[in-house]
């Protein structure tokens, strides 16, 4: 299993990083639009809520894809070849914690195509 | 007998299962569906708990293989989900969902009663109420609350979800009623020491009846046709009630408490404490710091029996 112990913890809280950055950006943007009444708030013709969320999700979401692809190879190396066994360790939670992450930044943008802006 | 004892006492005049709203409806199946489902995924991970605990090590080991915990740990949990998530969502949304045509009410929550105001709306005149909703069956309503003092709550279990009513903000909710018949609403966020006593009654009538009810509560008060009960408002007048009441019709413009221009039609008084009717509003304007301690109302303990029952006549005579 290559690279350093720093990236390999990094790659493994990669999906998490991007599900933070998601919920930041969507809760963010949402509340202070819609607290401040800007809910109609356009930016190129589209709507900044619904183009936020969309748009967080997204690239948080490609992001995500990218390290559990990334985190699945570092999977197969480890697998094929003796290795420690936190390597072991972080090489299986990485594609387990990317994988889930996936399914919560979906999760957390489905809203955006069932609820209007500030329900 | 337990059972069908249980499944009666869902039924009734405040019961979210008994719905009498389309709305109500989606969130009674919301409801079914997560109890019904919770109940068998609970029965379902308690037997194979059991069976981790009492069966032959050979018969469970199954149990604590890679596939057992990616279908039943992962998989499941994440394909359940992945459909009640959109489904109560949608939920959610068709309850939020302002309807063109909806009767406009407004209700302002007060420690501790409801100030209700129909606005006016094509050529029907604006009248004021209170602890009452009196809607029309098959036509949405739309209602506008909010609180003059702190945060209350205002849900009426049969025709749908809860919504806050907080102080210097309008929320909206939007109903159905597709029965007639008298429900109960109540405040769902504790305000203060007689929250409990904070109810209100709710009565869908046909859109006939409604109407006739609304032309009758845009008149002003009716004109006492009795000794007695013109002394009651001789009483209602001397006695400064109307710095806090107002009687439509009359110099009564108080705005603190319950416009009672029509307080004789009402079923209940003190927000759905009582019954309305001569006795119990003597007992109320007698008593009133004794029975909802707290209430902004005094007590007039000190009128005697003969001006008490003068005073309840002429209020329970304002049809």
């Amino acid at each position: 299993m290559g690279g350093s112990r720093t990236g390999q913890v990094l790659l493994m809280l990669a999906g998490l990083i991007a599900w933070a950055v998601q919920f930041t950006a969507i809760y963010g943007v949402t509340s202070t639009l819609c607290g401040r009444g800007w809910a109609d708030a356009t930016l190129l013709g589209m709507e900044v809520v619904p183009m936020t969320i969309l748009s967080a999700t997204f690239v948080t979401l490609a992001a995500t894809a990218v390290a559990l692809v990334w985190s699945f190879r570092s999977y197969r190396q480890a697998k094929r070849q003796p290795v420690a066994i936190v390597d072991d360790f972080i090489s299986h939670a990485a594609v387990l914690v990317n994988g889930l992450s996936i399914v919560v930044i979906l999760w957390h943008g489905i809203p955006a195509f069932i609820l209007p802006a500030c329900a | 007998m337990s059972c069908a004892l249980a499944v009666a006492g869902c039924s009734g005049v405040q019961s979210a299962l008994d719905p009498a709203g389309g709305d109500a409806q989606r969130i009674y199946w919301l409801t079914v569906i997560m109890t019904v489902g919770g109940t068998l995924i609970f029965l379902l991970v308690t037997g194979l708990l059991l069976y981790a605990i009492f069966a032959a090590p050979e018969r469970r080991a199954w149990l604590g293989g890679r596939r057992t915990i990616v279908v039943g740990g992962l998989a499941f949990p994440i394909v359940v989900l992945s459909v009640l998530l959109p489904y109560g969502l949608t939920v959610m949304r068709d309850t939020d969902v302002p309807t063109p045509g909806a009767l406009p009410i407004e209700v302002v929550g007060e420690q501790y009663w409801w100030r209700v105001r129909y606005p006016a709306e094509q050529e029907r005149g604006e009248f004021l109420t209170a602890n009452e909703l009196v809607v029309p069956v098959g036509r949405p309503v739309f209602v506008s609350v909010t609180s003059a003092d702190v945060i209350h709550s205002f849900w009426i279990p049969n025709f749908g979800g809860k919504i806050d009513m907080i102080p210097g903000r309008i929320n909206r909710l939007n109903f159905t009623a597709e029965r007639p018949g008298i429900y109960r609403g109540v405040c769902a966020e504790f305000c203060g020491d007689q929250h409990a006593r904070m109810a209100f009654d709710v009565i869908a009538l046909e859109p006939e009846a409604f109407e006739a009810w609304r032309l009758e509560q845009v008149k002003p008060a009716r004109e006492p046709d009795l000794p007695l009960l013109a002394r009651g408002r001789e009483l209602f007048r001397t006695g400064g009630c109307g710095s806090c009441h107002a009687v439509r019709g009359t110099e009564a413009n108080g705005q603190f408490g319950p416009d009672l221009t029509h307080v004789g039609s009402r079923r209940t008084i003190g927000a759905g404490q009582f019954p309305n009717n001569i006795g119990t509003l003597a007992g109320w304007i007698a008593n009133v710091q004794h029975i909802k301690p707290d209430a902004r109302m005094p007590s007039y303990g000190s009128l005697t029996g003969e001006d008490l029952r003068a005073l309840a006549g002429y209020l329970e005579s304002l049809k």
